[in-house]
């Protein structure tokens, strides 16, 4: 009798193991099958969408995340994607099969073969992937969001067919800060992931917005407490020190930090507090998200891939994005302010392009230096160890 | 006051899941069998619950829908444990591998499912379970603010858990012979008790009460599911050791981790301890700092059921 039952059991979970290999092999979707079967070398796109002669121009390599992480792959695929479909140009995404430069290299390499003339590769895990790439072949375009090429001992140097972009966080952070003290708000916080030199910027710029809008508004004290979790996961630590701030008064939390931004809205929502997202407008994810501080992915992409259709190709160069050429924004359409006006934010907005009285180039974002170091007249920071 | 109140409220998202987990661990190990799966089966059992709550959400009320999920969470974390029973009772393997290879499988199950459903890996949730007061509890004085205020129908749920344990496990006579086989399971075999059934049934309560942990685990912490727990279930097993296997002093020692991690993470919102300038660190290491000390002490009569971890042979009686 246990003999058949083992017996039995051993047969139903071949038949499922069987049943679970088939189906992925038969699905339709090459994106969904090559997540089944990881041993291929790279997966095809699901969107993709050939040229006359099978060739696809515009091409980009994910990084660890999805085409749809809602961040930096979805961003630079929105941007790359608008452009393809407006000049009706092919373009294709690639999955690399793991998190390492040489997967990252022959994604790389298929996508040369694949006819890519342009290969957008976002996130700074491609900054030596890209080194590489673009002596290995310099007929082909690069356009790296977030990082500028180097090699393993952080050698920098972009190729004359390699564009490096990078974003003026502390920029986007500005606006944030600017826009939650002009909310009428007096008691902030910064809850950062990794103190990442991006993260930090971040934090740096939400400290200046908000000392920029206190001294316009004529408030003597605007308290911040300041944190960064170590992580980028939602934690009961990181939700506890949310609701521990909401409780002692603080009314926005600017969550910097991946699924730390999560617990920090799961902490507002208990509290009935505030969130400023990051990176991307996160206003779906809770009612109490109020604005996110964004980058402009798609817009910087589609920006460079235009001029290279152009012949202006800024090859060799590293580029900032910044007001000045929307490289960073707050998803208006979408905030939940009540004071802050659209006319306020096209006005900070018009400065910062313009640098009035250098508001945009005084922003202090050294990252090397501590937060303390910020010489503001009515932010008072407190560092949370 | 309010401050005591917001400590003992924040505690309670901490020190139920580890409680409920740890007490899961309890069943399983009084019947001889090591479950280090519980972080796997917390991430099974949160993660079925919440797709479901995700998906039910919209055409249910807001705590019936809790209370199917708990269900759910059970049911998937009975599942999942009997594949480690199986291999660990049956197949006599070593019960570390099993349970390893459930805490490697359940993160990459719960992603690529999720992304074969949702074609995202997070699974979102909207928290519409909390009870903001409890009504005519809630208006206690001190106790009201403390325990029926900003609070879940799990943490309830936990303490009830608590209780029914140890009845199970002390006063009927299946948890005698759940424990007589993780004591001497020949001993209890040659008075006739199914040793193998009495294994199953243990790990399969742990696998249930892991995986309502993982639940309770995710609902207040995140708004949605990102496929992890963060290590709460391999806390949950200090836990377990911390309390010497027993109920009663697994609630304390779940409450004592609780209150610490409450404390290391919320201290700079509380201006007394703010203001003693400590820092996080040392509150943080206390848990784990009491653990080593207790262990160290306690190493040579510890109350470790003798055979846990051997698989039972009939051969070797």
């Amino acid at each position: 009798m246990k003999k058949f039952l083992a017996l039995t059991i051993a047969m139903l979970m071949t038949a499922s193991m069987a049943a679970c290999g088939g189906s992925g092999a038969a699905s339709s979707a090459p994106a969904a099958s090559s997540e089944a079967a990881p041993a291929s070398s790279a997966a095809a796109s699901e969107t993709a969408s050939a040229g006359e002669d099978g060739k696809f121009e515009l091409a980009l390599i994910t990084d660890i995340g999805t085409i749809d992480d809602k961040s930096f792959n979805q961003g630079a695929w929105e941007g790359l994607k608008k452009y393809a479909e407006e000049k009706n140009i092919s373009h294709k995404y690639y999955k690399p099969t793991e998190k390492s430069n040489d997967a990252y290299l022959s994604a790389i390499e298929l996508a040369v073969k694949g006819g890519a003339k342009v290969i957008v590769t976002p996130g700074f895990l491609f900054e030596e992937p890209v080194y590489i790439a673009q002596d290995q072949y310099p007929d082909v375009k690069f356009i790296l969001i977030d990082g500028n090429p180097h090699d393993a001992d952080y050698n920098y140097k972009t190729g004359d067919n390699t564009v490096g972009i990078t974003y003026a966080e502390e920029q986007a952070g500005f606006l944030a800060g600017y826009a939650a003290v002009k909310e009428g708000n007096t008691k902030l916080g910064f809850l950062g992931g990794m103190a990442v030199p991006a993260v930090v910027r971040f934090g740096y710029g939400f400290v200046q917005g908000a000392d920029y809008a206190a001294k316009e508004l004529n408030v003597p004290e605007i308290s911040m407490n300041y944190h960064y979790t170590g992580g980028f996961d939602a934690t009961p630590e990181a939700q506890t020190l949310a609701a521990s701030w909401y409780q002692s008064g603080t009314e926005v939390i600017f969550a910097c930090g991946g699924a730390v931004g999560n617990s920090a809205m799961a902490a507002a929502e208990q509290a009935n507090g505030k969130v400023i997202g990051v990176d991307v407008d996160q206003s779906p994810e809770s009612q109490t998200v109020i604005t996110s501080a964004m980058k402009g992915l798609g817009a910087s992409v589609y920006t460079i891939v235009s001029q290279f259709y152009d012949d202006k190709f800024p090859g060799g160069q590293n580029l900032v994005f910044d007001a000045t050429n929307e490289g960073v924004a707050l998803p208006m359409d979408t905030s939940k302010f009540e004071k802050f006006t659209q006319a306020d934010y096209d006005k900070l907005y018009a400065a910062l392009v313009a640098d009035t009285d250098g508001i945009a180039s005084n922003i202090m974002k050294d990252t090397e230096k501590q937060v303390t170091d910020i010489a503001t007249t009515a932010v008072k920071v407190t560092v949370v160890e | 006051m309010n401050t005591l109140y917001f400590l003992v409220q924040q505690t309670m998202y901490f020190s139920i899941p580890l409680l409920i987990v740890a007490l899961g661990g309890m069943f399983s190990e009084r019947s001889g069998v090591v479950n280090i799966a519980l972080e796997g089966i917390m991430i099974m059992g949160a993660f079925s619950s919440i797709l479901f709550i995700s998906v039910f959400q919209t055409v249910l009320p807001g705590q019936p829908v809790l209370l199917l999920a708990i269900l759910i969470a059970a049911a998937t974390g009975v599942i999942i444990s009997l594949a480690h029973a199986y291999a660990s009772i049956n197949m006599k393997a070593d019960q570390v591998i099993s349970g390893t290879a459930i805490n490697m499988f359940a993160p990459a199950f719960a992603i690529y499912v999720a992304r074969m459903i949702r074609t995202v890996q997070q699974i979102p949730f909207v928290n519409q379970f909390r009870i903001e007061k409890v009504p005519v509890l809630g208006n206690i004085p001190v106790i009201g603010p403390m325990l029926f205020q900003n609070t879940y129908i799990t943490t309830y749920l936990g303490f009830a858990i608590l209780i029914v344990s140890w009845m199970v496990l002390y006063k009927t006579r299946f948890g005698l012979r759940l424990r007589s086989c993780g004591e001497h399971p020949q001993a209890a075999d040659s008075v006739g008790i199914n040793v193998y059934r009495m294994r199953y049934a243990g790990v399969a309560i742990s696998g249930a009460l892991a995986g309502i942990g993982g639940l309770v685990f995710v609902i207040p912490t995140s708004t949605n599911f990102n496929a992890t727990v963060a290590g709460y279930g391999f806390l949950a097993l200090a836990v377990l050791i911390f309390g010497q296997w027993k109920p009663s002093k697994i609630l304390m020692a779940a409450f004592f981790f609780g209150l610490m991690k409450t404390i290391a993470s919320a201290y700079s919102g509380i201006p007394v301890l703010a203001a003693m300038k400590i820092p996080n660190d040392i509150y943080k290491m206390i848990p784990y700092v009491a653990t080593l000390v207790v262990l160290a002490f306690t190493s040579k009569n510890s109350q470790a059921p003798r055979a846990e971890g051997i698989p039972y042979d009939k051969g070797g009686r």
